[in-house]
């Protein structure tokens, strides 16, 4: 019988030998699927008993608290406290017991402390006998431009929906990033769970969307700033030489389908043969969308993707794709140039064209986590730069940044009075304006538009007004806002 | 033979190696009590204070048992008592702090079910268990005179098994299982205690039938088939496993007698093709039950997708609890009174371990599990030393059915197979569990005991006089 035993010995070793290894998987491999379980009870009340890590902005060169955990008066309970406010709500999110959202969201592994990357250190509290601490998520933002950026909308957009982005264009990194109307995050860290019923409901039901972070996951038509996507199809693919080279420009442009399409106010571009670069300062629609018809959808939609559209982007914050449909009929290829049709961007996207341009062709990945830092501020994670893309030649660049600087510092260029050097106090701001119609039979307010960058500066800003009318008027301020503080930061 | 360097020595004998076992006992203590001041420093931030009685009575109990070892079964295994003394402490310091959550100022919520009396209550049924285990070193000197009693202990059984079934729910049925007997304010679940009869009943059966059965019948695909008309008494027990299953709607407690049956056939035997007759049947008594009863269904359907769609807030709440608690300890768990395992329900009972797994952390649910394994083989290796056929058959059967209750109740928990509901032993709430598993120990150093005995002692010197020993 002793055979037998000995292979029932060797059963129950294979029992044990299972449930060991069972034991390991539930809890050391499966441990962070199952705390991500919705409704884990466990987890959920966990989240208030420590001190989760602060979220500060570093784009200035010094930490700025923008999320903290303050410990509750009377309890062993910490509360999220965001000590600004409504202004950087579109970078942060909020801290809800019923959700989270923006960098909140995004970071919370890291925020909470449960990333792996941080077990070695939560590991060495518990045995000294220490409370388990997040890490701080230090971001690219700079408080200087996000201010700005968050007082321009406040006060600059006649009560339209805006968002404004601002990056840096030879890293990618975000140093604004501002949408509005927004929401105070303090509203949402209640405890209690009628009053964030209350809050909730009010957020959810006012129909200006507070809650939505424009800038990132919300499209609008670019209008006549994809002009730059255009125009680097037209030099990339030889079409037009350089920024001499003449292009047609009739006005009507009779588009294949016979419709016609006019220039704003039925103006004649220049002498009707404009050089590409004239055509450009003046925003002439039939010009670019000839070119458009010319380089066909295909080729137009290439560029578009080497300048981040039709993909979606993670800062970590989830980005909304920006679109340009693929098109093979050739009016609507015409449209579709000219930034109308159904093309849609986000503000990101509108900041990143500036930015690829200043940036001599390279499209730096735009990204808002510069580094985790542990405990101590040891630092667990530091960001390295990357390039997404490269859109055009460091050639194509010049000439795109010599269009673009022609849109504000010509006379007869579209944003010559709101962002020229008269304008901006002596600043070079370098860019490009868009007025789209929207809505059917382009029946809606026109959405402002504008991207631009200053030349030798690391800064690139893109704005778009919802219903703002043209974008020389109701988005280069704002953008200038922007760029002047933001430059001028050193000083104060 | 002669370059032998032991030939002309005295042959040592297996020492009584008792010291060893008060040793490993206080250290068990030790850890015990431990956990006990970690449970109430976890839970209030302060030592305890009057309930450390506790700890102190339980001391005594164990060493009480240890001097019943030292008496009547001297050369038992050293590790048995505190192993099982280990388990049942740890056991208790864990309805300590289940009781005491959300009690008397203490963090978290209340166990539902779970009495304030309920350590006092697990601490006298501790004391029932050292009685059992005492009585049973007391009375059964040898286990081969357990063979005397195969049929009545097989009636036992059958009844004891048959007694909740035949009585109306009122008094048989708590949360959906009907397996107790329930008078007034007491209750006694007759499973555990039939588990102990039949295996004896099994033991001396398959001893007395072990040659007819391991006969060899028609050979096909390498495998000799037993004869067709000794198959009777395996399809006698998987009928009566099936019963079990229809009428008490108790899984987990079917598939350890079916599995205990198989082992034992086995171990008898050493027939392979009785271990796939067994499977087979087994498989096939389930897929049938799973197919005519909801419940037995819905088990399945709760092990495969415990969270898909309402599962998680309904029919695999439990479950759920569980693995989430499981996962919440994680490597190292929150510390005693640290962790919210009242969140599971009947975490006191079936589902202790979750607990131990979410306070202790994978390393200490590896420990524990160690611990059973610990005991399971030196279970079987008793079992491989006895002699006597019939306490090999027992004790070999015994160990096996540990071994596979752990395994039973544990894996269901941590999702390795579908969830039954059976005690985790010595360490869930509840006497007759509590009990019935210090039956079995008592029975294993028992056992132990007559395999380490030393052979009556020849006496050496006497004159010229060359002793030979056989092998």
């Amino acid at each position: 019988m002793n055979r037998a035993l000995l292979r029932i010995s060797l059963a129950c070793l294979a029992m044990f030998v299972l449930l060991l290894l069972n034991m390991n998987y539930v809890q050391a491999f499966e441990t962070g699927k199952l705390a991500s379980e919705p409704g884990n009870i466990r987890v959920f009340n966990e989240q208030f008993t420590y001190q989760r890590g602060s979220i500060v902005a570093n784009g200035d060169g010094t930490n700025v608290k923008i999320a903290e955990s303050v410990p509750v008066k009377g309890t062993d309970e910490y509360k999220r406290y965001y000590p600004f406010g409504k202004i950087y709500a579109a970078v942060t999110g909020y801290d809800s017991i019923y959700g989270k959202s923006g960098i909140e969201q995004a970071e919370n592994s890291e925020l909470d402390g449960s990333d792996p990357r941080l077990a070695i250190r939560n590991f060495t509290a518990l045995l000294t006998g220490k409370q388990k601490q997040g890490a701080t998520v230090s971001l690219t933002i700079s408080p200087t431009a996000q201010e700005a950026a968050y007082h321009a909308l406040a006060t600059g957009t006649n009560g339209h929906a805006a968002a404004i982005v601002a990056l840096n264009p030879s890293t990618g990194a975000i140093l604004a990033m501002a949408s509005y109307p927004t929401f105070n995050p303090n509203l949402l860290t209640t405890f209690n769970g009628e009053t964030l019923d209350k809050v909730d409901n009010a957020l959810l039901r006012d129909t200006s969307q507070p809650l939505l972070n424009r800038a990132i996951n919300e499209t609008y038509p670019p209008g006549s700033t994809f002009k730059i996507v255009t125009s680097s199809a037209a030099f990339s693919t030889g079409t037009v030489a350089d920024t001499a080279t003449t292009i047609p420009a009739p006005e009507p442009l009779k588009l294949p389908n016979g419709n016609l399409l006019h220039n704003d106010d039925f103006e004649t571009c220049g002498d009707g043969n404009p050089s590409i670069i004239q055509a450009f300062w003046l925003s002439c629609d039939t010009a670019f969308a000839g070119l458009g018809i010319k380089l066909t959808g295909p080729v137009l939609r290439d560029y578009a993707n080497l300048y981040g559209m039709n993909r979606s982007l993670s800062i970590p914050l989830a980005v909304s794709p920006s679109l340009v449909p693929k098109v093979t009929d050739p009016s609507l290829t015409g449209m579709s140039a000219i930034g109308q049709f159904d093309d849609t961007v986000t503000p990101l996207q509108e900041a990143m064209f500036a930015a690829a341009v200043a940036n001599h062709g390279k499209l730096m990945t735009p990204y808002l986590v510069q580094q985790v830092l542990g405990p101590g501020l040891s630092v667990i994670s530091n960001h390295t730069p990357t390039v997404l893309s490269t859109p055009v030649s460091s050639k194509v660049a010049g000439y795109l940044q010599n269009m673009m600087n022609q849109v504000t510092h010509n006379p007869s260029g579209t944003a010559f009075l709101t962002a020229g050097p008269q304008a901006t106090g002596g600043i070079d701001i370098d860019g490009k304006t868009g007025t789209a119609q929207n809505g059917p039979n382009n029946s809606g307010l026109n959405d402002a538009v504008f991207t631009c960058f200053v030349p030798g500066e690391n800064i690139a800003v893109g704005v778009i007004v919802q219903g703002g009318g043209y974008g020389a008027d109701a988005a280069a301020p704002l953008a200038v806002q922007v760029i002047k503080a933001y430059l001028g930061r050193h000083t104060t | 033979m002669s370059a032998d360097p032991f030939a002309d020595r005295p042959v040592p004998m297996p020492r009584g190696r008792r010291s060893t076992e008060l040793a490993m006992l206080v250290f068990a203590l030790a850890v015990v009590l431990l956990a006990y001041c970690a449970a109430s420093l976890g839970l209030s931030g302060k030592l305890p204070s009057g309930p450390l009685l506790y700890i102190v009575v339980f001391a005594v109990l164990m060493l009480a048992a240890h001097l019943a070892v030292r008496r009547y079964a001297p050369h038992a295994d050293p590790l048995m008592l505190p192993l099982a003394a280990l388990l049942n402490g740890l056991g208790i310091v864990m309805i300590y702090r289940l009781q005491e959550s959300g009690r008397n100022g203490n963090p978290g919520n209340q166990v539902a079910g779970l009495l304030t009396s309920a350590t006092q209550t697990q601490l006298l049924w501790t004391g029932v268990g050292i009685v059992a285990l005492v009585a049973v070193l007391v009375l059964i000197s040898e286990l081969r005179v357990l063979q005397r009693y195969t049929y009545t202990m097989g009636a036992l059984g059958l009844v004891l098994l048959a007694i909740p079934a035949l009585l109306p729910s009122s008094h048989s049925t708590v949360n959906g299982a009907k397996v107790w007997i329930i008078f007034g304010g007491f209750s006694i679940e007759p499973g555990e205690f039939a588990r102990l009869a039949l295996a004896v009943f099994f033991a001396g059966y398959l001893v007395a039938k072990r040659d007819v059965l391991a006969l060899a019948g028609r050979r096909v695909l390498g495998i000799d088939l037993p004869r067709a008309r000794d198959l009777g008494p395996v399809l006698i027990a998987w009928a009566a496993t099936l019963l079990i299953l229809i009428f008490e709607t108790d899984i987990g407690t079917a598939a350890l007698f079916f599995g205990m049956f198989i082992a034992m056939l086995y171990i008898a035997t050493q027939r392979v093709s009785w271990l796939l007759i067994g499977v087979l049947l087994f498989l096939f008594g389930t897929w049938v039950t799973a197919n005519l009863f909801h419940h037995v269904m819905e088990r399945f359907t709760v092990w495969l997708h415990p969270f898909a769609g309402s599962n998680p807030t309904g029919i695999a709440y439990q479950p759920v609890q569980a693995l989430e608690g499981l996962a919440f300890g994680g490597l190292f768990g929150t510390g005693l009174g640290h962790g919210q395992p009242y969140y599971t329900p009947l975490v006191q009972s079936d589902f202790i371990f979750s607990a131990f797994g979410e306070e202790l952390g994978l390393v200490g649910v590896m420990a524990m599990l160690l611990v059973f394994g610990l005991l399971v083989q030196r279970g079987l290796r008793a079992a491989l030393a006895v002699n006597d056929p019939f306490a090999k058959l027992l004790i070999g059967g015994l160990s096996f059915v540990l071994a596979l209750q752990v395994f039973v109740i544990v894996g269901g928990i941590s999702g390795l197979i579908p969830l039954t509901g059976v005690t985790t032993p010595f360490l869930s709430q509840g006497g007759s569990s509590l009990v019935a598993s210090w039956i079995l120990v008592g029975l294993l150093v028992r056992a132990s005991d007559t395999a380490r005995k030393p052979a009556p002692q020849p006496i050496q010197d006497e004159g010229m006089t060359q002793v030979v020993r056989a092998a």
